[in-house]
């Protein structure tokens, strides 16, 4: 009898155990993968503040920035504005269909010393879209 | 006039699905079969009716009636045929009438091929599933109606289907998602019926067991296709995005894999009964979760639909309504629920029970991915999402365990206890050859990273295991469940060509423009031509390009389209499919030097992802077919 409760009480602490430690896991994991959604200006301050590590992923929307998109060496160039603030964004790959300059933009990639890297370019399927946050005069 | 009469036959079949949960639940109380014997009658008439309003609505899309202000949005009279039904269940409330008729249908289906023999509580079961089809009907009618009119007069030739949406895998995709998705409603009601009778000494799930398979079935198949879909339309080249709207449709599809084996545990000797209600009112309630989160715009996704406070307002109130009467008595009556048996340490009762924790785990992360940008958002400043990284980071180690406990319980017994040590020296032979396998593949692959080390072993664990009781089986003749091995043998696939995928595929962009010729792994590629070529609804750019490597020459024809009606433009890929590799390529804008940006992508393995699904989907169908399950 005593040695079932034993067992018994060492299952239950085996249990609780391992489940602190994979809720644990899995939250240190969902906060080092948080994607930011920021626009231009907001990321420009945050990299004063040193709020974000180069690591950290970041969602930057803004509009693409007039006469600023060209080509050089098979990497995208263009600048995402919010019209305070813009920044320059590097990209390989092919663009969405609806990417447009003066067209509302999210660019998911690395921000690195005042140059956006971007892994993913989405422009939204609504043509009228536009990043939230972003209020025009 | 058609289309007012379907819309008073759907009001009308409101009202009687409404009378058939209200007789069912007096039939309860007044213990007289002579009004259960109405129910499923009453239930019959009911779907009648709104099966002919659905196919009313169908006749009116075909026949181009403008003056529906769906129709006139959504279908155009240039469409093909088929496409003018799909564009039905293109946008939020013909997509929700199609989910309404789906529902009943499973009623229907439920009281034809239900298991005669046994008659416990099934008038109450329909009763229940009379009641979420009663709601939905009630969202649909007043909430989100399609049966309303431009008049005097409709518009000429239609607003046309998004063109993305215009692809056979697209049509098919929503009914099938749906079947899979709704098809849960029957165990819910099924547990619901069982949690109201108050008799818990006998549990008949088996009854349903063949339901939740063929749910399960559609599911799988429904996911696929999307994924299918996704990959040569979308042209990203990738076939799984984490997006939320995927997330909710693989929380039912993990919660239901669950469900799946505990009722297989429950049917056979009686352990893990808690565990399948549970299950049971869970898969459903992440059903209708789902429909809240696609429907209700609160999260910002490609496939959601317009955002609209009231509907989410409405849905949130109907799942709270439905669901919590049956967690309640779950709740109250859990003790009594409890099998009186505990499950034996190391039996195959134990691992199928650890394997389900696992499972509820990752319906966990997917849930928390989805809600924390939410809850994080509603308390303060920052925006944020939940990307792909934090899934593939988390869902990875969880597969492995999972499959390691799915090889353990292979080797266990039904109800008896077997030394975890006499497991371990049984499977030694069957890991030390997947060691050997998995080196040289891994050597071959030429990546050691964590993840594809992990799936490439325990993908080979598990095929290997299951050809050896393949082989077992074939020299003793002894009785062995095929359709199990088939599907796990799917799902081992699915883990490795999802590991071979993500460390073999590779893409590059290269700027172009007629006569270039460029090197890309062993293929090169020639610009060859462009071309203006005209459709009836479209005109596309058409390029053609020459791939040469030693061996063979092939030509691809990536597009960009531009579609008349709403000006929309699209890229379409063109692929060449090999055993082992895709090579897919997409054209992107002409740059203002007069070249053309090319994208090209090898991807390894892919095709093996939905093979493997359809696998898995068959092994499901071959369980139904031998009756092991019934």
């Amino acid at each position: 009898m005593k040695k079932d409760r034993k067992k018994r009480l060492f299952g239950v602490l085996l249990i609780i155990g391992s489940s602190c430690l994979g809720i644990g896991l899995i939250l240190y994991a969902l906060n080092s993968n948080l994607d930011y959604f920021l626009t231009p200006s907001e990321l420009k301050q945050s990299d004063e503040n040193v709020v974000l590590s180069s690591n950290t992923r970041v969602k930057l929307g803004g509009m693409v920035k007039k006469d600023s998109f060209f080509i050089n060496e098979n990497k995208v160039n263009f600048e995402v504005t919010d019209f305070e603030d813009s920044i320059s964004v590097i990209y390989e790959g092919l663009l969405p269909d609806l990417f447009k300059e003066g067209k509302g933009i999210v660019v998911l990639g690395k921000y690195n010393d005042g140059i956006f890297y971007a892994d993913e370019v989405f422009a939204k399927h609504d043509e009228n879209y536009m990043p939230p946050n972003l209020e025009l005069d | 006039m058609i289309g007012e009469i379907s819309h008073f036959l759907a009001f009308s079949s409101s009202i009687v699905f409404m009378a058939c949960f209200v007789l069912a639940f007096f039939s309860y109380s007044s213990n007289t079969s002579s009004i259960s014997i109405f129910v499923p009658k009453i239930f019959v008439l009911g779907s009648l009716i709104l099966i002919t309003s659905f196919l009313l609505f169908v006749y009116l899309a075909i026949i181009d009636d403008f003056t529906m202000a769906y129709i006139a949005s959504h279908s155009n009279s240039n469409l093909p045929i088929f496409y003018k039904v799909s564009s039905i269940w293109s946008a939020h409330e013909g997509s929700l009438f199609l989910w309404v008729l789906i529902i009943s249908l499973w009623g229907l289906f439920f009281l034809i091929f239900r298991n005669h023999s046994t008659t416990t509580f099934y008038p109450q079961t329909i009763g229940i599933i009379s009641l979420v089809v009663a709601c939905f009907l009630l969202f649909l009618l007043f909430i989100s109606s399609p049966f309303e009119r431009i008049l005097p007069f409709g518009v000429p030739d239609g607003a046309d289907i998004n063109p993305i949406l215009q692809d056979p895998a697209l049509a098919i995709h929503p009914p099938m998602l749906y079947f899979g998705y709704i098809g849960f409603v029957i165990p819910f009601a099924f547990v619901t019926a069982f949690l109201l009778s108050g008799r818990f000494e006998q549990f008949p799930i088996a009854e349903i067991k063949s339901f939740i398979l063929s749910t399960w079935i559609f599911l799988t198949i429904g996911i696929a296709l999307g994924s299918w879909w996704a990959y040569y339309e979308l042209g990203w080249g990738g076939y799984w995005f984490w997006d939320p709207v995927e997330n909710v449709a693989l929380m039912p599809w993990l919660a239901g894999t669950a469900l799946l084996h505990t009722v297989y545990v429950s049917s056979r000797s009686k352990n893990l009964i808690a565990w399948t209600i549970f299950l049971s009112i869970i898969a459903f309630t992440l059903s209708l979760f789902g429909a809240f989160i696609v429907r209700s715009g609160i999260i910002d996704s490609v496939h959601s639909f317009a955002n609209d406070p009231t509907r989410g307002l409405y849905l949130l109130g109907m799942s709270a309504f439905l669901v919590s009467a049956p967690i309640m008595l779950f709740v109250k009556n859990l003790s009594k629920i409890f099998a009186v048996n505990r499950v034996k340490d190391f039996s195959k009762e134990f691992f199928i029970g650890t394997n389900n924790v696992f499972f509820i785990t990752a319906v966990f992360i997917i849930f928390l991915g989805i809600s924390y940008p939410l809850i994080l958002e509603a308390f303060s400043d920052s925006r944020v999402s939940v990307g792909s990284p934090f899934y593939n980071k988390v869902f990875a180690p969880l597969t492995f365990i999972t499959s390691l406990f799915l090889v353990f319980s292979t080797y266990s017994k039904w109800s008896r206890e077997i030394p975890l040590i006499e497991i371990l020296k049984s499977s030694a032979s069957i890991f030390a050859l997947t060691i050997l396998s998995s080196i040289v593949i891994i050597y071959f692959v030429n990546n050691y990273e964590w993840w594809l080390i992990g799936g490439i072993f325990f993908g080979n664990l598990i095929i290997l295991r299951y050809i050896a009781l393949i082989i077992d089986s074939v020299i003793s003749k002894k009785y062995f469940n095929q359709g199990s091995a088939l599907a796990h043998i799917g799902f081992a696939l699915l883990i490795v060509s999802i590991s071979l995928n993500a460390a073999l595929s590779n893409e590059r962009t290269f700027s172009m423009s007629v006569g270039d010729e460029v090197k890309f792994n062993e293929n090169t590629i020639e610009f060859d031509n462009i071309s203006l070529q005209k459709n009836s609804n479209f005109e596309s750019l058409s390029a053609d390009f020459i791939f040469s490597n030693g061996e063979d020459t092939f030509e691809l024809y990536p597009e960009k389209r531009k579609y008349f009606v709403r000006g929309e433009i699209t890229t379409e890929s063109d692929i060449s499919i090999k055993p082992i590799k895709d090579v897919y390529i997409t054209i992107g804008e002409q740059q203002s030097n007069g070249k053309w940006i090319v994208n090209v992508q090898e991807n390894y393995f892919v095709r093996l992802i939905w093979i493997s699904a359809i696998i898995m989907s068959l092994g499901a169908v071959l369980v139904i077919r031998r009756k092991i399950y019934v």
